[in-house]
């Protein structure tokens, strides 16, 4: 005696193919690193201090610095453009808030469109935010970096330790091919 | 079949509706209106707009939401067929803010749409601009802001602990829908203000974080209102970096105290902004120095909290019952669109 419930969910989709991740070099020495922070306190110095220790430790060459005006934004398409050309490797972060880990996820992966290894940075309290962008995005499992949260109260010496702590992990990310988490 | 074992298997199917809805997770937790193919023709009929236009966007996340989809959601939130023009205006109004375009709905602050109605239209679809105009009460405004929350959730997929980051959230997310209260105000409607010929029927909104009111009835001078107020709108919570936002919906009393002390709309903006100022040294106390940093609003004595004028909305509302303004904050540090934009309704 009912016609069929409608089901409100999902509208048409704005991008319609899945991003790839790119190719890893093997070693990082001689290559130049971009650095893409958003504007949340600590993720610049954050991200500089790990292009400091990726110069130090592993002999990269140079770093590209950006830095995002928006947290809620994707990376402007002129900016990413630029990097892509200029960066081997780049590195985004900080994520730690709803929008800006969503955000840094999206960016990572449309680096990796643009054949340039991303390794993204969030606080583990976003967790489920970016996986749930990189889900969306059409990465599930897209792989990333986490760091203790929060990071903006950190002052200079626990920023460079938060740093210090991840480059194993960051550096993995950007020279071996990501293996993508099933369920997380 | 008798009546009243019909009314028994309607309200068998009615209840068994809702809890599927509730089991698939298409609700903001509250009942939905079970939703079929006959009703949502009922709402494209009173739109001009056609089905397969693109209303509503998250360019990040890939999703869009058509006309279509904005009306299904909008007969789910309780709509009137004839509230679908003004929820389809209210995303026009939504997609110009900054904000929204990018990861807004995804953020820690929870932020909530205004949704701000001028015209006849308010009398036409009974659409509350006076007493208890923030609250609960009245269906237009009720559902017009869950209509635009269901999109959020369901076209989007942007559902609170999942995409939805909000630490709190704010009290009223998905219900702020407002009339301005024309009849009443001193001054000219916001849709006016904003380039709109008189009598249009239009929406304007932002994004909020928060609201917080004013109470004062203490005095009849306006510059101690405005004093008030701009103590109110010059709190450090509200701060991140120089970064801060403010606009108000007054209670017609403080509005009309205002323009008869001489005042007009921009310069109460102008007042405010001179006004609502932090040193140095109470943005330190707050953790929140802003030595090194530079920019608008911000000199050798402290910080100007929203250097803009033109960054303050003004929206008069609610009832001529007692001298209640509101302080609201907009989201969205480069400030709010300043556009209204027309209901645009099927020709008769």
């Amino acid at each position: 005696m009912f016609e069929a419930m409608l089901d409100p969910t999902g509208g048409p989709s704005a991008t319609a193919t899945g991003p790839r991740l790119a190719a890893r070099p093997a070693r990082l020495d001689g290559l130049v690193v971009g650095l893409v922070a958003n504007p949340k306190k600590n993720a610049e110095p954050f991200l500089d201090a790990v292009g400091e220790l990726l110069a130090a430790e592993h002999g990269t060459a140079d770093v590209v610095r950006t830095r995002k005006t928006s947290i809620t934004d994707p990376i402007p398409p002129a900016t990413l453009d630029e990097l892509a050309q200029r960066c081997d490797v780049v590195l985004i972060g900080v994520g730690d808030c709803g929008s800006c880990s969503a955000a840094a996820v999206a960016d990572g992966i449309a680096f990796e469109a643009a054949g340039v290894p991303a390794a993204v940075i969030c606080t583990v309290a976003f967790r489920v935010s970016a996986d749930a962008m990189a889900r969306l995005q059409g990465s599930p499992g897209y792989t990333y970096v986490t760091t203790a949260h929060p990071v903006a109260p950190l002052d200079e010496a626990g920023v460079r330790e938060r740093a210090r702590r991840a480059l194993p992990e960051l550096v993995g990310l950007l020279t071996e091919a990501p293996v993508p988490v099933v369920a997380r | 079949m008798t009546a009243l074992a019909e009314d028994a298997d309607r309200l068998h199917h009615a209840r068994a509706a809702i809890e599927h809805a509730y089991e698939q997770g298409w609700t903001d937790g509250l009942p939905i209106v079970p939703v079929t193919a006959e009703v949502v023709e009922e709402f494209l009929a009173a739109t001009p707009r056609a089905r397969d236009e693109v209303v509503a966007a998250v360019p990040h996340l890939g999703r869009e939401c058509t006309v279509e989809q904005a009306a299904i959601n909008a007969a789910m939130a309780g709509c009137r067929p004839e509230y679908l023009p003004v929820v389809l205006a209210a995303w026009d109004a939504l997609m110009r803010q900054r904000v929204v375009t990018g990861g807004g709905w995804q953020s820690t602050s929870g932020p909530a749409p205004l949704i701000v109605v001028n015209g006849p239209i308010r009398a036409e679809l009974g659409i509350n601009s006076a007493g208890g105009v923030l609250g609960p009460g009245f269906r237009a405004n009720a559902t017009i802001a869950r209509a635009v929350g269901l999109v959020v959730r369901n076209v989007f997929g942007i559902r609170p602990q999942e995409l939805e980051q909000s630490t709190q959230g704010i009290p009223g997310r998905f219900t702020l829908c407002i009339g301005e209260n024309e009849e009443e105000s001193p001054w000219e409607p916001l849709a006016t203000e904003l380039g709109l010929e008189p009598e249009t029927d239009a929406v304007s909104a932002m994004l909020l974080r928060t609201c917080e009111f004013i109470d004062n009835r203490h005095t009849s001078d306006p510059e101690q209102v405005l004093w008030d107020i701009a103590d109110t709108v010059a709190r450090t919570g509200a701060a991140i970096g120089r970064h801060s936002s403010a606009g108000l919906v007054l209670g017609v009393e403080h509005a009309q105290m205002l323009a008869a002390g001489g005042f007009s709309k921009a310069e109460v903006q102008r007042w405010i902004s001179e006004h609502a100022f932090r040193t140095h040294k109470e943005m330190q106390l707050a953790g929140k120095s802003l030595a090194g940093q530079e920019g608008p609003g911000l000199d050798e004595h402290g910080l100007h909290v929203v250097p803009d004028p033109d960054q303050i909305p003004i929206v008069v509302a609610g009832a001529r019952n007692a001298a209640m303004s509101m302080v609201v904050r907009p989201f969205g540090f480069g400030g709010w669109s300043r556009t209204a934009h027309p209901i645009r309704q099927k020709e008769a």
